[in-house]
């Protein structure tokens, strides 16, 4: 099988986000979001390229600039501030939640085979493919890991994952809506960081596993 | 467009000014005879819809239907109240000794008018992308209210409200990216994301696509709406953060969330009406009420219960949607805001005056003060949908029209779960209300604190006694 540039380049992304499975520390998982997001951009771009969808460059470059940019430095800044370098300790070690995630992209790949309305387009089933082994990568790092930084990382790849399939599917959604989007996630993780400053305060920790005390 | 700016210009000038007002005081006082104002403004800009019209449409992608008109209304209403209320909240709190900080106050009432804004651009969405947007807002406007009390508790809550229906909304987007396929895939000339254009082509989509698109954006706004099993943020959120805020939580943005459901299921259902998968919605409704009047049956804390009340209801709700009618949607929110929003202020007068949140501490509170107790007791009535309030003709309308769709096994189970949350219900209030006073109130104004409580309670009273069944309970009528 030949891959289209734009699919080599959604594959790489996907492989970044598995990445970002494989290690505990902080800051490299940010540079390998960082990277992952780089990487989504370029997709946008070159779909951009080929389609002659001139809108899909301006959102590229927001991609760019907010997600991969401004994202990790501003996360970065935040672990900087609260001193946390490592994930406390996650429930399912970190190569093994990688070898899943690994796994997780052959799932894909059957279930993107699946989605009714997409056979009879058989360009689009790498991103597919791709896309949708972000998603769960986003989805097992949620789940895996304690800290809650790694929760916001985790967010953030399920989104880029969402947006993945939207740019490989549908070739972006309208303009407007991209780039509310972006701004919203910007906000969002603006709020998640305050939050986490404030819980390195009250509790001394980020492990999302110990916040218990609400109950019935 | 000029109708559009009159509708935001007030929430988002007030949320300026109330970062910057020096004396607090005055914010205090301002932004609510402000608020009502805005109520008044919403009411002029929108009254073509209101006299008959069935649609406005501001520019391309924002217009607003009769029920969106009705919601907007609803919302600000509500944040109006609230609003009024937490005046008196905090001159108590203040009285009480446990007084809150300038900042913080400013941060409250700037969050407020921007949750505003984001409910009011809501329901004036015309396409799934912006309604994504605008529901996505009102997480982010609202986690400064859930945080207001700045304590570990309030913390915790806040970060589960956050995370949670952050990534339970990714997947409405997911949804919203699957529809949009779904335009493409089909026989539409221009792919579009346009809800009014979705329902009037919904035939010409590309139905599995549409199908699965529908399902995620359900599971999505569902969870924020908190549908079970879904919920686990909204008891959190709804009891940890101040009175006004939770009567604004549970009056106006669970409405904000089922209004997406609505506009996605309006598509499937112009699509293809009785899908299969449409039939989900009814039944997801119904485990809804069940797991909370379950639930509702065990519980400590005086706001969690009403968190639950608010869980039962959204499947109430849930429930309207599943059988397709948007009238019996509109009536049970427009009920449960009422009632709900009433329990919320009095339950945090009565918080606030005994100093505690449990339930096992309370007791007497009729002794205390007689007309809380009076209070509490029609709004817990009306809440679970006794007559002759409200809510009872809504339920009834909507048993009944579930018996005549023939899912006379969804409207039976509902019926028992409807009457164990009754039951559970007036037994955790008749332990509040009734018996020897035990707390000791703090200083406290019976009167002044019950002004608003009393006329949500009034109205939903005589909500009971004007609506007519006949008029909201055929499928489609009166509100398209």
């Amino acid at each position: 099988m030949i891959l289209d540039t734009f699919e080599a380049l959604a594959m790489v992304a996907a492989i970044f986000a598995i990445l970002i499975l494989g290690t505990t520390h902080l800051r490299t998982n940010l540079s390998f979001y960082s990277l992952h997001t780089m990487a989504i951009a370029a997709v946008t771009a070159w779909i951009a390229n080929i389609t002659h969808e001139d809108h899909l460059y301006l959102v590229a470059l927001g991609v760019l600039f907010i997600k991969s940019f401004s994202i990790p430095w501003y996360l970065n800044h935040v672990i900087r501030k609260i001193n946390i370098g490592t994930d406390g300790g996650a429930f399912i070690a970190a190569p093994l939640s990688m070898h899943l995630g690994a796994l997780m992209l052959g799932l894909s790949f059957v279930i993107s085979q699946q989605i009714p309305g997409l056979i009879g387009a058989p360009d689009s089933h790498v991103g597919s493919t791709a896309a949708m082994s972000i998603l769960f990568s986003g989805v097992l790092l949620m789940l895996t890991r304690r800290a809650a930084i790694s929760q916001i990382v985790g967010f953030l790849v399920i989104e880029n994952g969402i947006y993945l399939f939207a740019v490989t599917q549908t070739h972006g959604m309208p303009l407007m809506i991209e780039m509310g989007l972006l701004l919203e996630v910007l906000v969002a993780v603006m709020v998640a960081g305050l939050l986490l400053f404030n819980i390195k305060k009250s509790f001394e920790h980020i492990d999302v596993s110990q916040l218990t005390d609400l109950k019935d | 467009m000029n109708d559009l700016l009159y509708l935001i210009a007030l929430p988002a000038t007030l949320a300026l000014l109330s970062l910057f007002i020096k004396d607090v005081k005055l914010t205090r006082k301002l932004v609510p005879v402000l608020i009502w104002w805005q109520l008044g403004i919403v009411a002029l800009v929108l009254h073509p819809c209101l006299l008959g019209a069935d649609r406005m449409e501001f520019i391309s992608g924002l217009a607003v239907d009769k029920m969106g008109t009705y919601f907007i209304l609803l919302a600000t209403f509500v944040v109006s109240c609230c609003i009024t209320h937490a005046d008196y909240f905090f001159a108590a709190a203040e009285a009480h000794g446990d007084g809150y900080g300038d900042q913080q106050l400013r941060l409250f009432y700037a969050s407020v008018n921007l949750f505003l804004l984001a409910m009011t651009s809501v329901f004036l969405c015309d396409n799934l992308g912006y309604l994504w947007i605008a529901i996505e807002a009102t997480t982010l406007s609202s986690a400064p209210l859930v945080y207001f009390e700045r304590n570990k508790f309030a913390l915790e809550a806040t970060w589960k409200y956050l995370i949670v229906c952050s990534v339970g909304i990714a997947f409405a987007l997911l949804g919203t990216v699957f529809i949009f396929a779904a335009s493409q895939r089909g026989t539409l000339s221009v792919p579009t994301l346009n809800i009014s254009e979705l329902i009037s082509q919904a035939h010409a989509l590309n139905f599995p696509l549409l199908r699965l698109g529908f399902i995620f954006c359900l599971i999505g706004y569902g969870t924020k709406a908190g549908i079970f099993p879904l919920h686990t943020w909204l008891p959190d959120a709804h009891a940890e953060s101040p009175a006004p805020a939770s009567a604004m939580l549970s009056g106006s943005l669970l409405n904000c969330a089922l209004f997406g459901i609505w506009k996605v299921s309006s598509i499937i259902n112009a699509a293809q009406p009785h899908s299969h998968v449409h039939q989900l919605v009814a039944i997801l409704g119904t485990v809804t009420v069940v797991a909370a009047s379950l639930l509702l049956l065990r519980q400590h804390n005086f706001k969690r219960l009403w968190a639950y009340s608010s869980i039962e209801n959204v499947g109430l709700m849930v429930f309207a949607i599943g059988l397709g009618s948007g009238p019996l949607f509109f009536l049970q929110a427009l009920n449960h805001s009422l009632a709900k929003v009433a329990l919320f202020l009095l339950t945090g007068n009565i918080i606030q005056a005994s100093g505690t949140k449990k339930l096992n501490k309370m007791h007497g509170v009729i002794e205390d003060c007689p007309i809380w107790a009076l209070l509490v007791t029609l709004a817990a009535f009306a809440v679970t949908g006794a007559p002759p309030f409200g809510a009872f003709v809504a339920e009834i309308s909507m048993l009944s029209l579930s018996m005549s769709d023939e899912r006379w096994v969804l409207a039976l189970i509902m019926t028992v779960a409807i009457a164990i949350s009754f039951v559970a219900i007036c037994a955790h209030v008749g332990k509040v209300i009734l018996g020897p006073a035990k707390q000791g109130f703090k200083k406290f104004q019976p009167l002044r604190a019950s002004i608003i409580p009393a006329v949500l309670v009034f109205c939903t009273f005589v909500l009971g006694l004007v609506v007519n069944t006949e008029a909201w309970s055929g499928p489609w009528s009166m509100i398209k």
